[in-house]
């Protein structure tokens, strides 16, 4: 009989560590862009792009400054704009399914256990 | 196997399913549904805002935006300004919860003559779904209101939605003159490649009405 239960606690830990594994295996959840609030002050303030590097001093002072009172466009952007982070496949709620999936193991395995030394105990 | 040790074994398999069912779950909802294929929603038309006339309300003074409304989609939003990236591409909204449009500072505020640039974020990482996560939805004569920092407000009609590839983005209709106050409203599109969307969707529009 304790072999019986020491079994189903070995089998319970191993359900426990394989839905684990895969929550410990993933990346960290990711980092978001680090894409410079726009801020309402100053010119220069709006100059600073997404990256954190600042060798690009010159763009800024031959950027000609918002048209005031022209109409149209007054400095065209190069190419297409990047408006779309991609979503996180799964990460926040698929490391919390797999807490859950973990946890529900722990307390079935922790139940059968209980179950498995009362039954004993009362030498049914 | 003596009866109740059946029953310990049973009880361990059902944690395995339970423990199981957690994880499958998890695998599946990571990017199922939402994905972004289902913003790539093909365009309405081609042609911009061209059929229609010069003629239209009165443009307004010029004051920067600070909110955007777009009632078909339930979008309530500011927005804030945005200017150039060190690599001259045009500057994009924050990446937070609750992401906001942003107006690009170099075009015109909306409601003066020309085309007047917003941008918005069709996903934000993390943070799922973006404040421009439907705009491929928009169809010809939606509303689009603009608020703008001196107390009015720019109504502007959908004129098209395009979806384009970005490597061929129409930068001249997006950005080339135009004799009335128009509005583009910009976010991505299309399926995901190497975590990029491969599009971009752009709404055109026009000034339709203005409030004091």
């Amino acid at each position: 009989m304790l072999r019986n239960v020491l079994s189903a606690a070995a089998l319970a830990c191993t359900a426990v560590l394989a839905t684990a594994m895969p929550a410990s295996a993933d990346d960290p959840s990711p980092v978001p862009d680090t894409t410079a609030a726009p801020t309402d002050s100053g010119e220069q303030a709006a100059e600073t792009g997404p990256s954190p590097v600042p060798s690009d001093r010159g763009a800024t002072e031959a950027t000609p400054a918002p048209a005031e009172e022209g109409d149209g466009v007054s400095v065209v952007p190069r190419g297409a704009p990047d408006t779309g982070d991609a979503p996180a496949a799964g990460q926040s709620g698929g490391d919390g399914l797999l807490i859950g999936g973990g946890a529900a193991a722990v307390l079935a395995a922790g139940g059968a256990a209980v179950f498995v030394v009362r039954r004993r105990a009362s030498g049914a | 196997m003596t009866p109740f040790s059946r029953r310990a074994v049973v009880a361990v398999a059902v944690a395995f399913l339970v423990a199981g069912c957690g994880g499958g779950g998890s695998g599946g909802g990571g990017s199922v549904g939402d994905g972004p294929a289902a913003t790539g929603a093909p365009g309405t038309g081609a042609s911009a805002a061209a059929g229609s006339s010069v003629s239209g309300p009165r443009p307004l003074a010029r004051s920067v935006p600070v909110g955007l409304e777009i009632p078909a989609l339930g979008v309530d939003t500011p927005v804030v300004r945005l200017g150039l990236a060190p690599d001259r591409t045009v500057e994009v909204p924050p990446i937070t919860a609750d992401d906001p449009a942003g107006w690009y500072r170099y075009s015109p505020t909306p409601g003066r003559p020309g085309p007047s640039v917003i941008l918005g974020h069709v996903t934000v990482g993390a943070y799922g779904d973006g404040v421009f996560r439907q705009l491929a939805r928009l169809r010809r004569d939606d509303g689009i209101t603009v608020r703008l920092e001196n107390g009015t407000a720019a109504e502007f009609a959908v004129t098209s939605v395009r979806t384009v590839a970005k490597a061929d983005f129409p930068t001249e209709d997006v950005y080339g003159d135009t004799a009335r106050p128009e509005l583009r409203l910009i976010t991505c599109g299309g399926p995901l490649e190497d975590g990029e969307y491969r599009d971009n969707v752009i709404v055109f529009a026009a000034l339709r009405a203005t409030t004091p």
